[in-house]
C-alpha cells in the first residue's frame, strides 16, 4: 500500500488543480475583471458628477474628475462586491462535474481542502486588484507616488487576506442552499463590511497626498486582527463543514 | 408530552422578569439621579445600553451552544442557538431604535454615521438576521451544522465591532464601560444592572418557553406521523 502522500504535497496538489481549471477556462477571472470595472465606471457616473459640489480646503470648488477623497470606498466596495462572483463560484466546477464527492472520499483532511480553496481565492483577488487598483488610480487619484502606491498594496494583501478566509467559509455554507445565489451575498457581505471600513480608511489615509501614519496603521492593524480572527474561525470549523 | 418541570421553570423565570422590571423601572424613573447635562433623556440610556449588554451576552450564549452543538450533535443546543439568536435580534433592533431616539436628543439627528458602535449594532442585525435565511434555505442535518458555524462566524464578529470603535477614533459616544471599569456613579450603576439583569431575565424566561414550545411541537409532529400510520 503507498504511502499517504505529506500534507503540504496534498495542499499544492488541490491549489494546483484550482489555478489549473482557471488558467483553462477563465471563466472566473474575466467575469470579475469585467464586473469590478463596470462597478468603477458606475460609481464614477454616481459619485463622480457630484464631486463638483464639493469644495477644497481653501474653499474653491474641487476638480468635477478629482474624487480621490472617495477611491478608498469606491475601490473597496468594487472588490467587496465583486468577491461575491469569485465566492460564489468556488465550489461550482467540483459540485458540477462531481469531482468534490471524489475529493471527499479521498484520504485529504477537510482542513487542507478548505485552506486551498481560501488560497485560491487569495490568488484571485490579488490577480483582480492587479488590475483594478492601477485602473482606479489612474481614474480616480490624483498626485499619488511609490510610497503611498507601496502603502495600497500593503492594504490588498491584508484585505484579500480577510475576504478570502472568509469568503472560503461562506461559499461552502451556501453549496447545498437553496437559492445559493441570492443566499450568498446575504450571509458574505455583512461579516464583510468591518473589512470594507477599515481597508476602505487605510486606502483613504494612504492616498492623500502625504500618508496618515497613525490612521493608517490602526486600520491595517484591524485587517491583520480580522484575518487573525477568521483564520482561526475557519481552522475550528473547518472539519464540520464537510462532515457528511 | 408537555414537561411539567420545564413549564414551572419558564413560569419562574417570568415571575423574576416581572419583578425586575417593575424594579428596575422604579429605581431609573425616581431613584437614579437625573443628569445634569441631557435632563430626562438620559434616562433611555438604562435601556439602551443595558439592551446592547445583554444582547452581546445573549449572542455569546448562542456562540456557546453553537460550540456544544458542533461538539456533541445534541438538537437541544441548536434548539437553544436558535432562540438566543432570535432574541438577540430583536434586543438588537430595540438597541438600534433606543440609539435613535438619543441621537435625535443629543445630537440633533436619528443617525450618525460616525459612530461606529451604532453603526455596528446596524451591521450585527443584518448579520445575524442572515442566520435566518441561511437556515430556511438549507434542509436536514445540514442546516443545524451549517446554523451552528454560521453563529460562530457571527460571534467573531462581536469583538471586532468593538475594537472598531477604537480603530475608527470617534469621539462622538460616550464610552461607558472602559479598561478601567465602569464610566459611571454607583447610583446610576446599580440600576443599569438592575436594568441589564432584567433584560437577561426576561432572555431566560422567552428561551424557557421557546424550548417548551419546540419539544410539545416535536411531539405532536411524532404523533401526527404516529396517527397517519394507523
Amino acid at each position: 500500500m503507498r504511502a499517504q502522500p505529506h500534507a503540504g504535497r496534498q495542499l499544492v496538489a488541490l491549489l494546483r488543480k484550482d489555478l489549473r481549471l482557471e488558467l483553462r477556462t477563465r471563466e472566473i477571472l474575466i467575469a470579475m475583471l469585467l464586473f469590478a470595472t463596470m462597478l468603477m465606471l458606475l460609481f464614477q457616473f454616481g459619485i463622480g458628477e457630484r464631486a463638483q459640489d464639493l469644495e477644497t480646503p481653501d474653499g474653491l470648488p474641487a476638480q468635477v474628475t478629482d474624487i480621490t477623497p472617495f477611491i478608498g470606498g469606491i475601490l473597496w466596495a468594487t472588490i467587496a462586491l465583486t468577491a461575491v462572483l469569485g465566492v460564489g463560484r468556488a465550489w461550482v466546477p467540483e459540485r458540477e462535474q462531481r469531482v468534490l464527492d471524489a475529493i471527499l472520499v479521498a484520504p485529504v483532511s477537510r482542513s487542507l481542502l478548505m485552506s486551498a480553496k481560501a488560497i485560491s481565492l487569495y490568488v484571485h483577488l490579488l490577480v483582480l486588484e492587479l488590475v483594478i487598483v492601477p485602473v482606479a488610480i489612474l481614474f480616480f487619484v490624483r498626485g499619488i507616488g511609490p510610497v503611498q502606491v507601496g502603502a495600497v498594496v500593503v492594504v490588498c494583501l491584508l484585505a484579500s487576506l480577510c475576504i478570502a478566509v472568509l469568503g472560503s467559509l461562506m461559499a461552502c455554507l451556501s453549496l447545498y442552499a437553496r437559492a445559493r445565489e441570492a443566499l450568498l451575498p446575504v450571509l458574505f457581505l455583512p461579516p464583510l463590511v468591518p473589512v470594507v471600513i477599515a481597508a476602505s480608511g487605510a486606502t483613504h489615509a494612504a492616498t492623500q497626498g502625504t500618508i496618515d501614519m497613525q490612521e493608517y496603521r490602526g486600520y491595517c492593524l484591524f485587517l491583520a486582527i480580522y484575518a487573525l480572527v477568521f483564520c482561526l474561525v475557519a481552522y475550528a470549523t473547518y472539519d464540520h463543514v464537510f462532515d457528511d | 408530552m408537555i414537561d411539567r418541570p420545564a413549564q414551572r421553570r419558564a413560569l419562574l423565570w417570568s415571575a423574576i422578569t416581572a419583578v425586575l422590571m417593575v424594579v428596575s423601572l422604579f429605581g431609573i424613573f425616581f431613584v437614579a439621579p437625573t443628569d445634569g447635562d441631557q435632563g430626562i433623556i438620559q434616562k433611555i440610556f438604562y435601556f439602551h445600553v443595558a439592551d446592547a449588554m445583554a444582547a452581546l451576552i445573549i449572542f455569546a450564549v448562542a456562540a456557546v451552544s453553537a460550540i456544544l452543538y458542533l461538539r456533541t450533535r445534541k438538537e437541544r443546543y441548536d434548539e437553544i442557538t436558535t432562540v438566543s439568536i432570535g432574541v438577540g435580534l430583536v434586543y438588537s433592533i430595540l438597541v438600534v431604535i433606543t440609539g435613535s431616539i438619543w441621537a435625535k436628543a443629543s445630537w440633533g439627528t436619528y443617525w450618525v454615521w460616525n459612530d461606529p458602535r451604532l453603526v455596528t449594532f446596524l451591521i450585527l442585525l443584518l448579520l445575524y438576521a442572515s442566520y435566518f435565511v441561511l437556515r430556511s434555505s438549507v434542509e436536514g442535518e445540514r442546516r443545524l451544522r451549517y446554523s451552528a458555524i454560521f453563529a460562530l462566524i457571527a460571534f467573531a464578529s462581536v469583538p471586532l465591532s468593538f475594537y472598531s470603535v477604537r480603530v475608527a477614533r470617534s469621539f462622538v459616544h460616550p464610552v461607558v464601560i472602559t479598561n478601567s471599569g465602569a464610566n459611571m456613579p454607583t447610583s446610576m450603576l446599580v440600576w443599569f444592572l438592575v436594568s441589564m439583569a432584567a433584560f437577561l431575565a426576561l432572555f431566560v424566561a422567552v428561551l424557557q418557553f421557546e424550548l417548551v414550545q419546540m419539544r410539545v411541537g416535536k411531539a405532536l409532529q411524532k404523533l401526527k406521523l404516529q396517527l397517519e400510520g394507523d
